[in-house]
């Protein structure tokens, strides 16, 4: 029989594995990315960003198909973080704006959901580029809407269809963009839209895991199936799922059977404690499969106070908790004054969060290389920064797009971002600051003075690669400039110092280095000698970023 | 002789020697280093000043003593029937307060003229003074035509460093919170008022740029109207005569209506707070051709 429409349940529970096989796969999304740098990855985030929606629709009080989408939509938005979250954020609310209006979805809805999905997705982005998420995006609306057209009404056809083709195009993004094809990956931002869909097709066969109560008991034998976990997900948490239940036994417990049933969850997780008395055992079980747990049980008798968490959703949140706790404490500034202009930068790095500071930041929001800030994490600064008119420094490409979508979900306050993609960029964008001068003209000036500044940033290769015909080995120090890598090599010095040689021409008056907290103290005076010594005609000024992962950060202007 | 004699003060940049040839007067600003009184351009030369600065002396500037000013005037009113004094800015020093105080026993024979001018901009209003004697003007016409163009100038100045302004204090709170852990390049702007900042800059490069943007913003709007009226262009500076003459050619090249353009020393009473290295530029609209 086939499946022709799906309800707000089904969508729901497709949605969540969607999110959980992302989850699932993020490691390996990470090592798509085509610089090896030690970096704010895609997998990551993606992940997050999906999570903070699956967190909403969890905690749905009623489940409607408005209520549903709501949550998809807003939860994915506020959590966005990177570009590949933004575009993710933007798929899911261009898909949900057209689904809400409906009890029940077809073939026709999902298509259309598709065709809008895609439609906001690439208005989100300035410049779209093909070979990317986008593009997977697309191919899979496109398949959906000739499916439709050709009369597929069964929904598990046009899934499988749909599926297919969207992995087809992942597999040609390649040739699209030469820098995965030497890379030799496919785009990490369309696998991690493959995964979400994957996940979402595997839930509407009654291939995941069950996330409710009431769907774990109602589960009968034979409808689970073994969940593809062969990708070992999360380092720090390898059973995703804290699962106990009570079982009423209807026939005897003895030692061999406690033993045997010890046994099998051990097959299948971790953290096992099984209380037996008479009448009832009690079971705790972390595993990535509750199904299987409760299978096991339910040959025991009948099962009560059954309690299923996500560990790894808790493990995010609090770590979401964490760092916003940890913003709250060190960078709010109590009851901050009204003001006409404010200022908000992204920063890593004691040193570097000082210099803006100085420079006239109010509000530091944590984050960079390793820690894509979200959306929703640029909306409290926004908040928290009692001003007008608010500058947004991202200093980070990664993070332009987060703000942007930051500063258009904020309508009491003018929010201008300006797009610096590196810690010098936004030290230029500051000093090119005028008080007392239009937003208009500032924003101009701002931007003008980026233009002015060129970036060049030391750190390690986190894996091999050949990226624009230069063979990059894992451990070696690389020299990234504003367009690529001017250095690589096995010495950190001759690494920087050939990175600067390629940044300074005759016009170069000063020669700036932002030291990292991974630097010794001796390096950076042998350095800096070096430096003025090769760079006569330049000044030469030396900091402390305190920065992780970038030994050096360099401007040349 | 005719009958108006123009009397500046050295703020103006005008040396002695150089007033007797145009045939203008120059009080000497007093200066106090360590306590003891030197006289711009007389007993003081910007060699020794500058010398005098880098050296941590403690430097005070002072307006010309009132006796000074009655006893120039009363020498030159033997010869002229009025006297035009343009004093240095009202904005920065009290000299025109004091003087417009003392020319009320004259008569209306002095008139004492408030345009808030400084350094090239104030010999850009000499020259303009000179202009409209010679249209036959009376020197309460002259003194009331300078103060209505008392806005239609600029100046633009890049500093080196920002130890002296620190060190001097004579600067606005806005100014003053320009010191930071990076060694920046204050852009400060003289519009009239006060010496304030105006903006930033890492590199000699970009202070130019940002110099040379603001300046073409003035002229083309409030100084020359769209073109509607004239002007000039001059460049001072402290002790930075090399890089004053690149900046020359280069503004003469991105502004080909501006005449020919003169380099000055800044005067002293600006440079001891903003010490050697400092390039400015500044503009003002011609009065009286």
């Amino acid at each position: 029989m086939s499946v022709k429409t799906i309800d707000a349940k089904l969508l729901s529970k497709m949605f969540l594995t969607g999110a959980k096989n992302l989850e699932s796969k993020k490691e390996y999304i990470n090592e798509l990315n085509v610089f090896p740098v030690p970096d704010g990855d895609t997998g990551t985030n993606m992940t997050l960003t999906i999570m903070s929606a699956a967190k909403d629709v969890n905690s749905l009080d009623e489940l409607s198909m408005e209520n549903l989408c709501k949550a998809i939509s807003s939860g994915s938005l506020r959590g966005a973080r990177g570009n590949s979250g933004v575009i993710l954020s933007q798929l899911l609310r261009g898909f949900t704006k057209v689904v809400k209006e409906y009890e029940e979805i077809d073939v026709a809805v999902i298509s259309a959901g598709f065709d809008k999905a895609v439609e906001t997705a690439y208005k989100a982005v300035m410049k779209p580029k093909e070979g990317t998420i986008l593009t997977v995006a697309k191919g899979a609306a496109e398949k959906a809407n000739e499916l439709f057209e050709n009369g597929e009404e069964d929904l598990d056809v046009f899934f499988r269809g749909v599926l297919d083709y969207a992995n087809e195009v992942l597999l040609k993004t390649p040739e699209m963009l030469p820098v995965l094809k030497e890379a030799g990956v496919v785009d990490s931002g369309g696998q991690g839209l493959i995964e979400v869909l994957q996940g979402a097709y595997d839930a509407f066969c009654g291939k995941e895991i069950e996330f409710t109560m009431d769907q774990a008991t109602s589960q009968k034998a034979g409808e689970t199936r073994k969940l593809n976990m062969e990708v070992q997900a999360d380092m720090e948490i390898k059973f995703g799922y804290c699962t106990e239940f009570i079982i009423m036994l209807n026939k005897t417990f003895n030692v061999k059977h406690e033993m045997d049933f010890k046994d099998y969850l051990e097959s299948i997780g971790d953290s096992i404690v099984v209380v037996a008395d008479d009448e009832i055992v009690k079971v705790h079980v972390h595993t990535n499969d509750p199904g299987l747990a409760i299978q096991r049980a339910l040959k025991y008798g009948s099962l009560s106070n059954m309690k299923i968490d996500n560990m790894r959703l808790e493990h995010q949140e609090k770590l979401i908790k964490m760092s916003e706790q940890a913003g709250e404490t060190t960078k709010e500034e109590p009851a901050m004054e009204k003001k006409e202009v404010g200022f908000i930068s992204v920063s890593v790095g004691d040193g570097i969060g000082e210099i803006f500071k100085n420079l006239g930041v109010d509000y530091l929001i944590e984050g960079g290389q390793t820690m894509n800030p979200s959306t929703e994490d640029m909306l409290t600064a926004i908040e928290k920064t009692n001003a007008d008119t608010i500058y947004i420094l991202p200093n980070n490409k990664n993070i332009i797009m987060a703000a942007n979508q930051a500063r258009d979900l904020t309508e009491d306050k003018n929010v201008i971002v300006i797009p610096t993609k590196t810690v010098p960029q936004g030290i230029s964008a500051l000093i090119g600051y005028m008080p007392g001068t239009s937003a208009e003209d500032n924003e101009a000036a701002m931007l003008e003075e980026i233009q002015n500044v060129k970036t060049g940033q030391v750190t390690y290769a986190v894996r091999d690669t050949v990226i624009e015909g230069v063979e990059i080995h894992q451990d070696d120090y690389m020299g990234i400039g504003d367009s690529g890598i001017l250095a690589n090599g096995k010495d950190l010095e001759a690494v920087t110092i050939g990175m600067i040689e390629k940044m300074v021409d005759d016009a170069s008056e000063l020669i700036s280095v932002y030291y990292g907290s991974d630097v010794k103290e001796e390096d950076v005076t042998k350095l800096q000698d070096k430096i003025v010594a090769a760079f006569p005609d330049c000044d030469v000024e030396f900091q402390n970023g305190g920065q992780p992962i970038y030994y050096y950060i360099v401007s040349v202007e | 002789m005719s009958g108006i004699a123009i009397l500046t003060d050295s703020n103006s940049g005008i040396t002695q020697a150089e007033a007797e040839k145009v045939g203008v007067y120059v009080l000497p600003m007093p200066f106090y280093i360590n306590e003891e009184e030197y006289l711009e351009d007389i007993s003081l030369s910007q060699e020794e000043f500058y010398q005098k600065l880098k050296d941590g002396a403690d430097i005070h500037t002072s307006q010309p003593s009132p006796q000074n000013v009655l006893d120039k005037w009363d020498e030159l009113l033997k010869e002229y029937e009025q006297i035009v004094y343009i004093p240095m800015s009202s904005g920065l020093s009290s000299s025109f307060e004091t003087a417009k105080m003392l020319s009320e026993d004259y008569d209306g024979k002095v008139e004492v003229v408030n345009n808030q001018r400084i350094s090239v901009t104030m010999r850009h209003a000499i020259e303009d003074a000179k202009n409209l004697i010679a249209q036959g003007k009376d020197a309460k016409t002259i003194r009331e035509m300078l103060e209505e163009d008392k806005l239609n100038s600029t100046i633009y100045i890049t500093l080196d460093t920002l130890y002296y302004l620190k060190k001097g204090g004579r600067i606005t709170p806005a100014a003053a919170a320009l010191g930071t852990l990076l060694k920046i390049k204050p852009v400060l702007q003289i519009q009239g008022e006060k010496l304030d900042a105006f903006a930033k800059a890492r590199t000699i490069a970009a202070a130019k740029s940002t110099m040379i943007t603001a300046l073409k913003n003035d002229i083309e709007g409030r100084i020359s109207e769209g073109g509607k009226y004239k002007y000039v262009i001059s460049i001072a500076h402290t002790q930075n005569e090399e890089a004053a003459l690149v900046f020359k050619d280069e503004l003469q090249e991105l502004f080909p209506d501006a005449g020919e353009i003169i380099i000055n020393p800044l005067s002293l009473s600006v440079s001891c707070h903003i010490g050697p290295g400092a390039l400015a530029v500044a503009a003002s609209r011609i009065r009286g051709e």
